[in-house]
C-alpha cells in the first residue's frame, strides 16, 4: 500500500469515529438535548468527514457533507429551530453520510442517489427556508456569482457597537512537503478560499529550483491570495484547519480601521449574491442571530460560548486581527496500532502464563519449601504475569458503543419498512468488552432487533387497540454480570404466541404432537434450526436466517442466548458472552483421571457431599440438599462419557454451579486440585466442537485439560440424551 | 538549440503527489530536446507537479530550448489558472 492508500485508509477509519459521534450526538438531539455544544458536536463530525474528503476529491460525499453541514451552521448560530422535524431529517442525512462514506471507500457499488438527492433538497428547505440557497455553497470555484458589498452597520441602531468588518484577508501560504505527503492539496485550499469570496492568487516560484535539482516532494511554492470578503479569521483559519501545522501561514487583514477598537468576534454576511435584492430584514436578523464563529476545534475541544452571548461584541484593546483559536482541552493520547501486532502480544503473553504455571508446577515438583526464595520470587512473577496479562487483554477492550450506534439506523428503517413506530433505548454502552466480541456481536443484535421489531411489536394500530401507547419501545443494554458481558434485547410488544409456536414445531417435525412442554421450552423452540414464525419470508427479517443462526453465532463466541416472554407485554432476549476470547480463571478439577476446567464464574460454591443430603428424585441422578433446597447432581464424567458406571456422590466434591438462567446445579466430581487462569483454546479449531466442552487449555505439566460448558452439561442431565435437539424423540 | 524533432510527452490525467516523481524523470529524460508537453488529457493537477513543470519550463528557458505547454484541457487549464501560475497564449500554449 502506497502513502496516499495509507492516509486514505487513516481518513475512512477517521469517517468511522466520526460517523459514530454524529450518530450519538444526533441521538441525544433526538432525546431533546438541543444545547449549543451537542449542535456544535454534529456540525463538527460532518465538518471533519468534509474536509478530509475535500483532500481525497471524493466530491459527492463533499457534496453531501456540504450542505448538511451548512444546515448544522443555521442552528448552531440560532437561525434555524432544532426542531423534531429537523433532527429526523438530520438523523436521515447521516444515514445517507454513511452511505457516502462507504460508496467512497467502495465497500457499496453506489450511493442511492434518489434518496441522497431528496435529503439534499429537504436539508436545503430547511437551510434556506424554501427560498434557493444562496451561490455561496455552489461547487464552482472560479464563478463566484457574487460581489463584496460592506455592511453598513449604521442602518441597525441597536447593533451599532458592531466594530467595521475588514474589507478582506491577505493570506500568504507556503505549503511544506509534508502537506503534499498527507494528501492536503494546495489547489484544494485555494479553492475553498475561493468560496469565502473574491480572490487574486499570486504565485511565487522564486525558490523554485532548475528541474534537475528540484526535490520533487518539498514544497517550493508559496501563494499569496487576497481574499475580498468581510470574513473573521476564524472562517478564514478554518480552511487551513488540516494543514496549518505542514505550512507557513500568515494572515492579515486588508483594510483594516486604523484604529480598532473590537476584537471580531463574528462578522454578518457581508458577501452578498450579486443581483439579489438586499433583503435589510433578513440581514439584520442574520447579523443579530449569528453565533461566535469558532475554530474548528478537535472532537475533545471545549465548545464555544452560546449563541445567545454572541450578538454584542467583546471591546477588547488589542487591534483587530486577533482572534486567537479557542484553547482545547488536553485530548487523551491515542495511538493507532495494527490489530496483528496486538493479537502476537497477547499470543505471548498467553504463552507466558502458560510457561509461568509449567515452572510453577516444577518447583512444586522439586519439593521446595514454599517460602523458598524461588517460589516466593514465582508468586511473584505470578502476580506480575497477571498484571502484563490485564494490560495486554485492555488493549482489545472496546466499548461496545461502536455496534449499538449502528442500531438507530437499523431500528429507523425497519420501522419505516414495517410502519411501525419504535423508539429505541439504549443502556451501557461504554461497557467493554474484547475487540473479536464487539466486532462478532454486531449481525446477532441486528437480526434480533429485526425481529424485535418485526414480530415482536405490534402496529400502531393494534397497540392502541391493546390499550398501549401506539410508540413500541425495544430496549438494547449491555452490562457486566458474574465476569462476562450480558445483552439484553428487549421489547414491549405481543410476546411469543406459544400456541402458534408449538404448532409449526409440530408441524415441521420438529417436536411430537402430543409433547408436554414448559414455557420456557415453547420459548426455545424459535432457536431450532429451519424454524420461522414468518408465514412468508420478509425482507426485514431475512431469507430464513432464523434464531438458530443466531444461537450458533453466540455458541461461537463461548456465549449463551435465553428468552423470557410474557403474552402482551413483550419479550427479552438475553446473551451472555465471555469477556475475551483468550483467557479464563477456572478451578481445575479431576474427573475419573481426566483432568477439566470449572469456569470460576459459573461457580457458586463446592462442599463435599453428605449421604444425609443426597435424595434420589425417579431418575437416576441423585439431588443434593444445599441451603434448603434441592439441586440436581450432574455426574460430570459419566455424562462426559468417561466412566460407564455412576460414582459415589460422597466420595467426590459437589461443585455448586449456576447456569445462564440462573439454574443451579452440583457437578459432581472427584477432586479439586486449585484454582487457575488459564488460556483458552478453541477445540474447534484444533479438533471439534464437542458437546459440554466449551475449550481447551494446555496446563503446567504439558497436559490439555477441557473447559467444561456448565450449561450445556445442565442440560443434558436434565434431558438426558447428549443433543440439544432431541425434544421430538 | 537542438536540431533534434519535437518530442511530445503527454501527461498523465491525474497528476497528484505520485506522479511527480516520474513526471520529473520523464522530462529529464527530453531534456536537450524540443519538448511539446500534451496537457490534454489531464484532469487533476497537483502542487507538486505544478513545481515540476514550472520547473521543467524555466529549465528549458535556461538551456534556450523550446518547450511548450500545450492543448491545455479546461481542467488543466481552469487549475493552472488557480494556482496563478503563468497565463497560457492565444494558441492555448505556454512556452
Amino acid at each position: 500500500m502506497d502513502a496516499f492508500e495509507a492516509i486514505k485508509v487513516t481518513f475512512f477509519q477517521e469517517c468511522d469515529e466520526l460517523l459514530a459521534e454524529l450518530e450519538s450526538k444526533l441521538m441525544l438531539l433526538e432525546q431533546g438535548q438541543t444545547d449549543l455544544e451537542t449542535i456544535n458536536a454534529v456540525f463538527r463530525a460532518v465538518h471533519s468527514v468534509k474536509g478530509g474528503a475535500g483532500a481525497f476529491g471524493l466530491e459527492a460525499l463533499v457534496r453531501f457533507a456540504h450542505v448538511f453541514e451548512t444546515l448544522m451552521d443555521e442552528l448552531r448560530a440560532g437561525r434555524k429551530p432544532c426542531d423534531p422535524v429537523t433532527i429526523k431529517t438530520l438523523l436521515r442525512a447521516s444515514d445517507v453520510l454513511a452511505d457516502h462514506v462507504q460508496a467512497a471507500q467502495g465497500l457499496v457499488p453506489e450511493v442511492d442517489e434518489a434518496r441522497s438527492a431528496g435529503l439534499v433538497a429537504e436539508m436545503e428547505l430547511l437551510t434556506h427556508g424554501g427560498e434557493a440557497p444562496a451561490p455561496v455553497v455552489e461547487e464552482d470555484e472560479d464563478d463566484f456569482g457574487f460581489t463584496p458589498m460592506a455592511f453598513d452597520m449604521a442602518l441597525d441602531e441597536p447593533l451599532a457597537p458592531l466594530p467595521e468588518p475588514a474589507s478582506g484577508w491577505r493570506i500568504e501560504l507556503r505549503p511544506h512537503g509534508r502537506m503534499y505527503a498527507s494528501a492536503n492539496e494546495t489547489g484544494l485550499l485555494l479553492r475553498e478560499l475561493g468560496r469565502l469570496g473574491p480572490t487574486t492568487v499570486v504565485l511565487d516560484d522564486s525558490q523554485l529550483p532548475a528541474l534537475d535539482a528540484l526535490a520533487v516532494e518539498e514544497g517550493w511554492l508559496a501563494w499569496t491570495v487576497e481574499l475580498h470578503a468581510a470574513v473573521d479569521e476564524a472562517t478564514v483559519r478554518e480552511v487551513f484547519d488540516f494543514v496549518e501545522a505542514d505550512c507557513d501561514l500568515t494572515l492579515t487583514p486588508l483594510g483594516a480601521p486604523a484604529e480598532a477598537d473590537f476584537v471580531f468576534e463574528e462578522e454578518g454576511p457581508a458577501v452578498l449574491p450579486a443581483g439579489d435584492d438586499l433583503d435589510i430584514a433578513a440581514l439584520l436578523a442574520r447579523v443579530q442571530g449569528e453565533a461566535v464563529a469558532e475554530p474548528l476545534a478537535p472532537l475533545s475541544a471545549p465548545e464555544a460560548a452560546p449563541a445567545a452571548a454572541a450578538a454584542v461584541p467583546t471591546p477588547a484593546s488589542t487591534p483587530a486581527p486577533a482572534v486567537a483559536s479557542a484553547p482545547t482541552a488536553p485530548a487523551p493520547v491515542t495511538i493507532r496500532v495494527d490489530l496483528d501486532r496486538v493479537d502476537r502480544l497477547i499470543n505471548a503473553v498467553g504463552e507466558l502464563v502458560i510457561q509461568q504455571a509449567m515452572l510453577s508446577q516444577r518447583v512444586l515438583e522439586s519439593g521446595l519449601a514454599r517460602s523458598s526464595g524461588i517460589a516466593l520470587g514465582l508468586e511473584d512473577l505470578e502476580l506480575l504475569t497477571r498484571e502484563i496479562q490485564d494490560s495486554v487483554m485492555a488493549i482489545r477492550a472496546q466499548p461496545v458503543k461502536s455496534v449499538f450506534q449502528r442500531m438507530p439506523r437499523l431500528v429507523r428503517e425497519v420501522a419505516d419498512m414495517t410502519h411501525k413506530q419504535v423508539r429505541l433505548v439504549t443502556a451501557g454502552e461504554d461497557t467493554e468488552v474484547d475487540k473479536t466480541v464487539v466486532e462478532r456481536l454486531a449481525e446477532p443484535i441486528t437480526h434480533m432487533l429485526r425481529n424485535a421489531i418485526d414480530h415482536g411489536l405490534e402496529t400502531p394500530a393494534e397497540r392502541l387497540a391493546a390499550g398501549k401507547s401506539p410508540e413500541g419501545t425495544v430496549r438494547l443494554a449491555a452490562l457486566h454480570r458474574s465476569g462476562r458481558i450480558v445483552i439484553e434485547i428487549s421489547d414491549d410488544g405481543r410476546g411469543i404466541n406459544r400456541e402458534r409456536v408449538k404448532k409449526i414445531a409440530v408441524d415441521k417435525d420438529l417436536i411430537a404432537a402430543d409433547a408436554v412442554l414448559s414455557d420456557e421450552q415453547v420459548d426455545n423452540l424459535i432457536f431450532l434450526p429451519g424454524f420461522s414464525t414468518a408465514d412468508a419470508v420478509s425482507d426485514i427479517s431475512g431469507r430464513g436466517v432464523g434464531m438458530d443462526v443466531v444461537k450458533r453465532s453466540i455458541h461461537a463466541l463461548g456465549g449463551r442466548i435465553s428468552i423470557s416472554s410474557a403474552p402482551g407485554k413483550g419479550s427479552t432476549f438475553t446473551l451472555s458472552l465471555p469477556l475475551t476470547l483468550a483467557v479464563l480463571d477456572g478451578m481445575v478439577t479431576t474427573a475419573a483421571e481426566q483432568t477439566l476446567i470449572a469456569p470460576l464464574p459459573a461457580i457458586v460454591e463446592s462442599l463435599t457431599p453428605q449421604a444425609a443430603d443426597l435424595h434420589h428424585v425417579g431418575g437416576l441422578d441423585p439431588v443434593i440438599r444445599f441451603r434448603d433446597t434441592y439441586v440436581p447432581v450432574v455426574d460430570v464424567a459419566l455424562v462426559m462419557g468417561f466412566r460407564d458406571a455412576p460414582m459415589d456422590p460422597t466420595q467426590g466434591i459437589a461443585v455448586i454451579v449456576e447456569t445462564e438462567s440462573g439454574q443451579r446445579a452440583a457437578l459432581l466430581l472427584d477432586a479439586i486440585q486449585g484454582q487457575r487462569q488459564v488460556v483458552i483454546k478453541s477445540l474447534e479449531t484444533n479438533y471439534q466442537q464437542v458437546e459440554g466442552v466449551a475449550a481447551a487449555t494446555i496446563l503446567g505439566d504439558g497436559r490439555v485439560a477441557l473447559i467444561l460448558d456448565v450449561d450445556t452439561l445442565v442440560a443434558i442431565r436434565r434431558s438426558g440424551v447428549r443433543s440439544d435437539f432431541k425434544l421430538a424423540s | 538549440m537542438s536540431d533534434a524533432a519535437p518530442v511530445v510527452l503527454t501527461l498523465s490525467p491525474v497528476l497528484d503527489l505520485t506522479a511527480a516523481e516520474p513526471l520529473k524523470a520523464e522530462l529529464l529524460a527530453h531534456r536537450g530536446r524540443v519538448l511539446v508537453v500534451d496537457a490534454s488529457g489531464v484532469e487533476r493537477l497537483g502542487g507538486l507537479c505544478l513545481q515540476v513543470l514550472l520547473s521543467a519550463l524555466s529549465l528549458w528557458r535556461q538551456d534556450e530550448i523550446n518547450l511548450r505547454l500545450a492543448y491545455p484541457s479546461d481542467s488543466f487549464s481552469e487549475q493552472w489558472a488557480a494556482f496563478g501560475a503563468p497565463a497560457f497564449d492565444s494558441e492555448g500554449a505556454l512556452a
